[in-house]
């Protein structure tokens, strides 16, 4: 009976190094890094990043360019605070990306309402970004961003940019503490409040939501009892994943694989947003 | 009809050793009588004397594709060192038809959507004979019948015919395998009927289109007995979710991930940094696993990931019996419409 030994090469699972080339403070538990990384990606799409020793993390990337990937990363976890520790020229493990990104060829010629919440802004900056890149593509944009306390404030620097060429609305949810000046005419509440207050129905309009589950759910409703129907809304999940590829089953939500169906899907398209 | 043939019980102890020779041998073998664990379980075997080939295996063969510690690679910092895994061919004798049904369901995860190196390894190191289930070899928790599912695969099914096993083809592997062995394997015709396939069902499942009771009281019965302890996915041949985590040396530098198998009936299952947990309530566990097995997985490719093995059921610690739930719900429901 022989017994072989079997090398494993070009497994699913296995990472490839790449250096960090800028890294930035965001807010007082989150940070950027951006990768030196030609990464042919759509906006929505998500890698996995890893420290040996820690483990690996879904992160959605929040860029769009052919030079360099960006990732805004929490500070919740056991890898995202190893991350946290990262220093221009290190080096992290990477793969990817995986995922079903926001249908940019569909938004094409609309006009386009982002709701964000928190760190659920991170992937819609990479679609902003693409919006960028190509705006006589799009028609009229409007981004509502919600954080909790002007301290959890994220992209200071695109939201100064983004006002020039959007029509912008920052809420926070407790407006205390000190204010960037970019956000000096933000509002106190939660975001759902302004989609409330400034959004009308439009049948040639898409929304992109993305944040906490209750500021989707809510959100959702709001747009859809404006006449909004569920084809016209996008949201984007996430879930506990491990593989990326459909296989771990950790990222269910009912029938859908949220690593290959989304983590971008059409609001009508998932039976029961919620788990339960 | 593929080409039949006989192997004789009388020259069944001197095939099963002639075969040991050149592989692993892995069947059922008799459980542990001073146990409460009785009933026979897959287990690699030196001798033809362990086979026990009465009811059906307690585990099933699944942790013979998957290490319970898969080393997916190591590494020395940032450096990732491919891994290695060590195999010996192996023959699996006697196996069930649910059991090849399983090992069909992980073929279609592990080596059809995005091929897993390390399932693709050890899958092609691996010969399939299988056993008919005769009458007697199944019991009241068996429900396979219930499912529409496809065609098993194997490279040789055994139809037990008494004094000697009848053997159909199913692989070219298969062929490989009884040209080697040729003088255990007599050519015949006519022995194995259609109706030597066993299609009792003696319990049944009354529908595997669950959608319009995802709502209903009565899955509460269920959840609320409900240990979450993993058992039934542990047990199950299709289950095949998993955690993957690094375990870091001594030196604090090197170490290597793993991939260990995850039950959706437990609470860590759907936890996320910042301990939010998706699906924190038993009752949306329980149902996950079932609406998964049954319509998910239906919806997606069009036959269910249950296999109706009854393993869940029978060795469920707080005897938990979904199939009776959704008869009882479907059955409650044609008295409502009559």
């Amino acid at each position: 009976m022989t017994t072989r030994e079997i090398l494993i090469r070009d497994s699913p699972y296995r990472p490839e190094k790449k250096k960090v080339i800028s890294y930035r403070r965001e807010s007082h538990d989150s940070f950027t890094i951006r990768l030196d990384w030609r990464l042919d990606h759509g906006p929505g799409q998500f890698i996995f990043c890893s420290l040996p020793g820690f483990g690996e993390a879904p992160i959605s990337i929040c860029s769009h360019s052919d030079e360099y990937v960006e990732l805004n990363i929490r500070e919740v976890g056991n890898v995202t605070n190893a991350l946290a520790d990262l220093k221009v020229g290190d080096e992290l493990l990477v793969r990817g990306p995986y995922g079903t990104p926001y249908p940019m060829d569909a938004m094409r010629g609309k006009d386009v309402v982002f709701v964000g919440g928190g760190c659920g802004v991170a992937p819609l900056k990479g679609v902003i970004e693409y919006i960028e890149h190509n705006r006589e593509a799009f028609g009229k944009v409007t981004l509502f961003l919600g954080f909790r306390t002007p301290k959890d404030t994220l992209f200071l620097d695109s939201l100064e940019r983004w006002m020039d060429v959007f029509a912008v609305d920052v809420s926070f949810d407790e407006k205390s503490g000190e204010v960037p000046a970019v956000c000096a005419l933000a509002s106190e509440g939660f975001v759902t409040q302004l989609v409330a207050q400034n959004v009308e129905y439009d049948e040639n309009t898409l929304a992109l939501l993305c944040g906490p589950p209750i500021m989707i759910e809510k959100a959702a409703e709001l747009l859809m009892g404006k006449g909004f129907s569920a084809e016209q809304l996008y949201l984007s999940a996430e879930r506990l994943m491990y593989c990326g590829i459909g296989k771990c089953g950790r990222c269910m939500i009912h029938g859908y694989y949220t690593c290959l169906d989304g983590p971008v899907f059409r609001y009508d398209e998932l039976r029961r947003a919620s788990d339960g | 009809m593929a080409k039949q043939y006989l192997l004789r019980k009388a020259d069944f102890d001197t095939f099963i050793n002639s075969v040991l020779k050149r592989s692993e041998v892995i069947a059922p073998v008799k459980g542990d009588e001073t146990k409460l664990r009785t009933r026979s379980r897959y287990a690699p075997i030196t001798s033809p004397d362990e086979i026990w080939l009465e009811g059906i295996p307690f585990y099933t063969t699944k942790y013979f594709f998957f290490d319970r510690k898969e080393v997916l690679f190591k590494f020395k910092g940032n450096e990732v060192i491919d891994p290695t895994i060590t195999l010996k061919d192996r023959v699996f004798f006697g196996v069930r038809p649910c059991d090849l049904q399983g090992i069909r369901h992980q073929d279609i995860v592990f080596l059809e959507e995005n091929p897993d190196p390390f399932y693709k390894a050890r899958r092609e190191a691996t010969l399939l004979i299988g056993l008919q289930c005769a009458e007697d070899g199944n019991d009241e928790f068996c429900f396979c019948g219930s499912l529409d599912l496809k065609d098993i695969y194997f490279d040789l099914m055994l139809y037990d015919k008494d004094d000697a096993y009848a053997v159909v083809c199913g692989s070219d592997k298969g062929t490989a395998f009884i040209e080697r062995y040729e003088q255990y394997f007599e050519a015949t015709e006519g022995v194995i009927t259609p109706s030597d396939v066993c299609t009792k069902d003696k319990r049944g499942l009354a529908t595997t289109d669950i959608a319009d009771i995802y709502d209903r009281d009565e899955w509460k019965e269920g959840a609320d007995r409900c240990i979450s302890c993993g058992a039934c996915t542990m047990l199950c041949p299709s289950c095949h979710c998993f955690t993957i985590q690094d375990e870091l040396d001594l030196d604090l530098k090197s170490g290597q991930r793993v991939r260990t198998p995850a039950s959706c009936q437990l609470m860590s299952f759907t936890r996320v940094a910042g301990d939010h947990v998706f699906r924190s309530e038993r009752l949306a566990r329980f149902k996950h696993r079932i609406y998964h097995q049954l319509q998910y997985s239906r919806e997606r490719r069009g036959e269910t990931l249950c296999i109706g093995c009854g393993r869940c059921v029978r060795d469920c610690p707080a005897k938990i019996d979904w199939v009776s739930i959704i008869n009882k719900m479907k059955e409650g429901d044609k008295d409502d419409d009559a």
